[in-house]
């Protein structure tokens, strides 16, 4: 607690105590001070600084150099750099000034470690300066009286010090005044410049830490002049067509130097100069002449200057000043060539003449006029026609000959030599050989070899090759002696060239020799169109169009075909570009190929558009190998069906067509001696006689007849059996007629035959119509119209004929035969004949029939058989027809009459006999 | 043939040992380690090229001037009685055939010692000039004179003559300078700029025969090193 007042006590005391001490000694006083004051530190030295109390402030309390405590800024310096030289003295020690900055302070450490700072000083740390290097002066002429002076030094490191450069200059005895540096530390200008004397000159760099000079140099200035160029230079030109004179001011004073120049020109549409020999123009001049230009020529110029002894630098390039020589004859002819065209008749030509014109380096002036004169070559060789022309080309109607043409171009100052062409070059001379065109240096270079050493000159036309547009023909003409030339000319790349070259020779002309080349190709502009021509099983054949010039972009080297199936891999063929069309071989049948083709050139290919094709599933000629074959076993088999048929026919027609008993076979015989007919007896007796008749009818037929007869026919016997009954009162009435009515019955069907039935009386008949209709329609008709009686008329009138034949022939044979035997004609005639034979009494029986007819006309129309009806219609329309119209009158007034006559004439026998055969059943 | 051979070889023998002894030689040729004498050559060339250029120069400057005074200093046929007091201007007027007779020593101190007191009168002028334009050519014509002076006393020291004292007291009216003379009229130290101009220019012009004269005798550098070397 008491120590703790003591100290406050103290502090207290020490304030006072200096700031007594303060007032007392003036305004500041303070406890002490640091040497050196405000020292400036070459960096990387040591240093060391004293820190001295004043001995009035030790008085004051108990305070000790070794309380002095040295900061750098607000950081402590370690205490071994301390050093207490006694006891108002401390010192601190640096090895390396590089750490120092500002400020350093020296402090005391009072009772009650209470800091207080003694003082401060402020330290520069930085570096003497280095030694100036490589002054280098010029002067620079900045108008006609007016020179600066610069000088540059390389002013060395930076010293991080406020350093002074000086360029000190001096003559022998002489100091000059020194040029100060405006805002830079390595060059300085001064307008101070005098001449003739020579100047010594220096740089001084200077600052805290020291001073430095640069080596000296020793220099009239004159001797580093860098003058202005000439100027109002003047170009003009003299007569003499190759020489134009310059003339200039210079802008230095010849007392001040003499001058050399060099002058430059070049051509105004060059960019390469030229240079006047230095030589010529080493001597202070204010004119020049320039000698060996080109006649007609602009021609630029420009000059410089430095001092006469080669001391001192040259001066800038004057302006520019341009001059065009004076004219001189053209000093070539011009390139001639010509185009013949041949038309109407071989005898008169229209010759183009055409010359290029001169390059203006050899018409050295404006060409006002060409004269063109053509001289025939005969010997009659009459004075040439000259012909003055203005533009390149002259058309000539010339007769067949040969021709000397001349051309030469005309300037103001004359004419050119002239140009030699024939016309027409006889075309026998060699031609040249080995013609070659590819593109070089970006140029289409053509070359050839030389046929023999007399050629003159060649000529190179070439034109552009397209479908779209003519050869528009373009040439040049070379020297005798080249032997390859680039095309001059607007050569465009893609495009195809056709270059032709003439030799020319002093008599005469060689064969044009052709080539062509593209100065640059390309992929074509597209591929061909592919397209089948045929496809087989296993084969395509492709074919495309060549691909058109303008589209090629170059020589096609190669085509080549892709093809493909849906997901397999594409196969690729080269096919030669001379080709059009192309087999694919082995290619898989019934499949879905994909085909498309490139062109390629040298530069590549271009694919034109895809194509598909199915391959067939069948090859060539396969088709007819399958189904030749087959229709050959096809008509085998069906002809061997035949023959089996053929061979077989008895069998199949037993099958198809079921044995008919023939009616007119006697079954009456068969069956009238078992039940002899009373009712027929007498009749029979009438017609046939006795003996006869049942000779006729044999046992053996019966047989056959049983066995024929269907089931079938049975069952009709069956029912017209029983109908037989309810009808059986008139059909015995009308049985005469029923010769007539039977056979209508077999054309109507078997249910309407029921009718019929009703009114035949023949049991017979009815079975045979019933059969046969069943299976022989077409016939029945025939049959039936024919049936009538004439068999039995037949029968009655040639018995032994009829039965003769049907003796011989099976019973369906018989009937067969009936069948075939009833020609219209001949039931007919037979008809007629029978009519004839019973005019007196077959009115009746004609009536009867008629009646008959027209009841079982009724009867089928009552049954409703329409188209039936016709028919029967028909039929008998053609039985009246061959009556006479008065027996129909007849046949109409008495037909119901007829139909109750009971009593039959004799003459109707066959009805008789037919009723007998019905009786039977 | 063999003869032939060694006698050529002796010849060659002798002119090797000829080119050796030259060579031995060479470091004693005067022409070769007398840098003065060559520097001397340099030196009255750069003298006479300055008093051409100065004479050009002054010739605008005294245009310039003249006009600067104005009539009738600028008329050209104005041509005005020496007055005594120009005799304070060291005169060019000095017999030809006097000058003549004079050796270089003696030409060379007199150039040295008149364009001295030049010098010191056209800088007195100088300072009185109110046109700023005509001061800076003045000055800068001072500049060039002070050239010459020192350019004549580097041709001196190089042909080994001992400089004159500057402030010769031959002629007392020299050493009081200009400022001690200047008149207070204004008319009259026209006149004395005006005579200034005339004897600088006759000065320049008869310096400029000399030192050509005296280049001619001086010849340069590559010259003589020829002459010496026929000597030896």
């Amino acid at each position: 607690m008491s120590s703790g007042r003591s100290w406050v006590i103290n502090a207290l005391y020490i304030l006072l105590s200096i700031f007594s001490f303060g007032v007392s000694g003036g305004l500041v006083q303070s406890c002490g001070y640091i040497i050196p004051e405000s020292p400036v530190l070459t960096r990387g030295s040591s240093f060391t600084a004293l820190c001295i109390l004043n001995e009035s402030c030790l008085d004051l309390g108990n305070i000790h150099a070794n309380q002095i405590i040295w900061r750098i800024k607000s950081s402590v310096v370690p205490k071994e750099q301390y050093h207490v030289i006694n006891r108002t003295v401390s010192s601190v020690t640096f090895n390396d000034t590089s750490i120092l900055a500002t400020p350093l302070t020296c402090n005391i450490l009072a009772d009650g470690q209470i800091e207080q700072n003694i003082y401060g000083i402020a330290v520069t740390v930085g570096l003497p300066p280095e030694k100036p290097e490589n002054l280098s002066c010029i002067v620079n002429q900045m108008s006609k009286s007016k020179f600066i002076m610069t000088c540059t030094w390389n002013p060395g490191r930076d010293t991080f010090l406020a350093t002074d450069f000086r360029l000190k200059s001096q003559w022998p005895q002489e100091t000059l005044p020194d040029c100060m540096p405006q805002g830079v530390n390595n060059s300085c200008n001064t307008s101070n410049v005098q001449f003739f004397v020579n100047l010594e000159v220096w740089v001084e760099a200077k600052n805290a830490l020291g001073k430095a000079e640069s080596e000296p140099i020793d220099f009239d200035p004159v001797d580093i002049v860098k003058p202005l160029p000439p100027h109002n230079l003047i170009v003009s030109s003299e007569d003499l067509p190759t020489v134009l004179k310059l003339s200039w001011d210079n802008q230095i004073e010849t007392f001040e130097m003499e001058l050399k120049f060099n002058i430059r020109y070049r051509m105004s549409d060059s960019p390469d100069w030229m240079e006047v020999p230095p030589e010529d123009t080493e001597s202070h001049r204010t004119s020049f002449t320039v000698q060996s230009l080109k006649p007609y020529t602009k021609y630029v110029f420009s000059l410089r200057c430095m001092k006469k002894d080669g001391m001192g630098f040259w001066s800038d390039w004057s302006k520019e000043k341009s001059g065009v020589t004076s004219e001189a004859k053209p000093s070539k002819g011009p390139a001639l060539w010509r185009k013949i065209d041949m038309f109407h008749s071989p005898n008169f030509w229209a010759v183009h003449l055409i010359w290029k014109k001169l390059d203006p380096s050899e018409a050295n002036g404006i060409i006002l006029r060409y004269e063109v004169t053509v001289r025939a070559r005969s010997r009659l060789s009459p004075s040439p026609a000259t012909y003055n022309v203005n533009s390149t080309n002259l058309t000539l109607n010339l007769t067949n000959g040969t021709y000397e043409v001349t051309v030469t171009a005309h300037n103001k100052i004359g004419g050119s030599p002239p140009s030699f062409l024939l016309i027409p070059a006889s075309n026998s001379k060699a031609p040249v050989k080995d013609l070659k065109a590819f593109p070089k240096d970006g140029k289409l270079w053509v070359e050839w070899k030389v046929p023999n050493n007399n050629v003159v000159k060649y000529v190179i036309e070439w034109c552009v090759v397209s479908d779209s547009s003519d050869c528009t023909t373009e040439w040049q003409q070379e020297l005798g002696t080249s032997q390859g030339t680039f095309l001059k000319g607007n050569i465009k790349p893609f495009k195809c060239y056709l270059i032709t070259v003439h030799p020319l020779y002093n008599n005469g002309q060689g064969n044009g020799q052709s080539t062509k080349a593209y100065l640059q190709q390309s992929m074509p502009a597209k591929g061909p169109t592919v397209q089948t021509k045929k496809v087989g099983k296993a084969e395509a054949v492709l074919t495309w169009k060549p691909l058109r010039v303008d589209e090629q972009n170059g020589f096609i080297r190669y085509y080549t075909i892709l093809y493909r199936t849906i997901g397999g891999n594409e196969t690729a063929v080269n096919v030669d570009p001379s080709k059009t069309d192309y087999t694919l071989s082995s290619l898989s049948s019934d499949t879905l190929y994909m085909v498309k083709m490139k062109a390629y050139t040298d530069e590549g290919g271009t694919s034109g558009p895809e194509f598909t094709f199915t391959t067939q599933r069948f090859g060539k000629g396969e088709i007819e190998a399958i189904v030749v074959p087959v229709c050959l076993a096809f008509l085998l088999t069906i002809l061997l069906g035949v023959l089996f048929c053929f061979n077989k026919r008895d069998l199949i027609k037993k099958h198809i067509w079921p044995n008919v008993p023939d009616p007119s076979k006697s079954n009456i015989a068969q069956w009238s001696p078992q039940t002899p007919t009373k009712h027929n007896f007498s009749s029979k007796d009438q017609i046939y006689p006795e003996g006869s008749f049942t000779d006729v009818s044999v046992v053996e037929i019966e047989a056959d007849d049983k066995k024929s007869f269907s089931d079938q026919d049975l069952k009709h016997f069956n029912l017209l059996k029983k109908e037989k009954s309810t009808s059986e009162g008139h059909s015995s009435g009308i049985g005469g007629s029923s010769c007539m009515s039977s056979p209508r019955q077999s054309v109507s069907d078997s249910d309407e035959s029921e009718t019929a039935q009703n009114t035949s009386s023949t049991v017979q008949y009815s079975t045979v119509i019933l059969n046969g209709y069943r299976d022989q329609i077409p016939s029945v008709q025939v049959f039936s119209r024919s049936e009538s009686t004439q068999p039995l008329l037949d029968s009655e009138e040639k018995p032994e004929d009829n039965s003769g034949g049907c003796d011989s022939a099976t019973p369906r044979q018989q009937y067969f035969k009936q069948n075939c035997s009833q020609d219209e004609t001949n039931t007919d005639g037979s008809h007629f004949e029978r009519a004839k034979q019973v005019t007196p009494p077959i009115n009746e029986e004609d009536l009867v029939g008629l009646a008959q007819l027209q009841i079982s006309d009724h009867s089928l129309q009552q049954c409703g058989s329409g188209p039936e009806q016709n028919k029967h219609e028909s039929a008998l329309s053609d039985v009246l027809s061959s009556s006479t119209e008065g027996q129909i009158l007849r046949l109409e007034t008495m037909g119901i009459n007829t139909a109750t006559v009971d009593e039959i004439p004799k003459s109707y026998m066959p009805q008789t006999v037919r009723q007998g055969g019905y009786m039977p059943q | 043939m063999l003869y032939v051979a060694g006698e050529i070889s002796g010849d060659s023998w002798g002119i090797f040992a000829f080119l050796c002894a030259a060579f031995w030689n060479l470091p004693a040729v005067p022409a070769l380690n007398s840098t003065e004498e060559v520097g001397a050559g340099q030196s009255i060339q750069k003298t006479y090229d300055l008093t051409r250029y100065l004479e050009h120069q002054l010739r605008t400057l005294a245009g310039t001037y003249l006009n600067y005074l104005g009539p009738p200093f600028n008329e050209p046929d104005f041509n005005p009685p020496r007055m005594t007091r120009a005799e304070m201007v060291p005169s060019a007027t000095v017999d030809f055939e006097l000058w003549r007779s004079l050796n270089d020593n003696a030409r060379l101190a007199a150039n040295y010692r008149a364009y001295t007191h030049l010098l010191c009168y056209l800088r007195g002028m100088d300072g009185q000039v109110a046109k700023a334009e005509l001061r800076k050519n003045l000055g800068h014509f001072c500049t060039s004179l002070q050239g010459l002076v020192v350019s004549i006393a580097s041709v001196m020291s190089s042909l080994g003559y001992p400089l004159p004292s500057p402030l010769g007291s031959a002629d007392p009216t020299w050493a009081r300078g200009p400022g001690a003379t200047s008149p207070h009229n204004n008319f009259l130290k026209k006149m004395d700029d005006f005579w200034l101009l005339k004897e600088l220019q006759t000065w320049l012009w008869r310096s400029a025969k000399d030192f050509n004269r005296l280049k001619k005798k001086v010849p340069p550098a590559a010259v003589m090193l020829r002459l010496e070397a026929r000597d030896f």
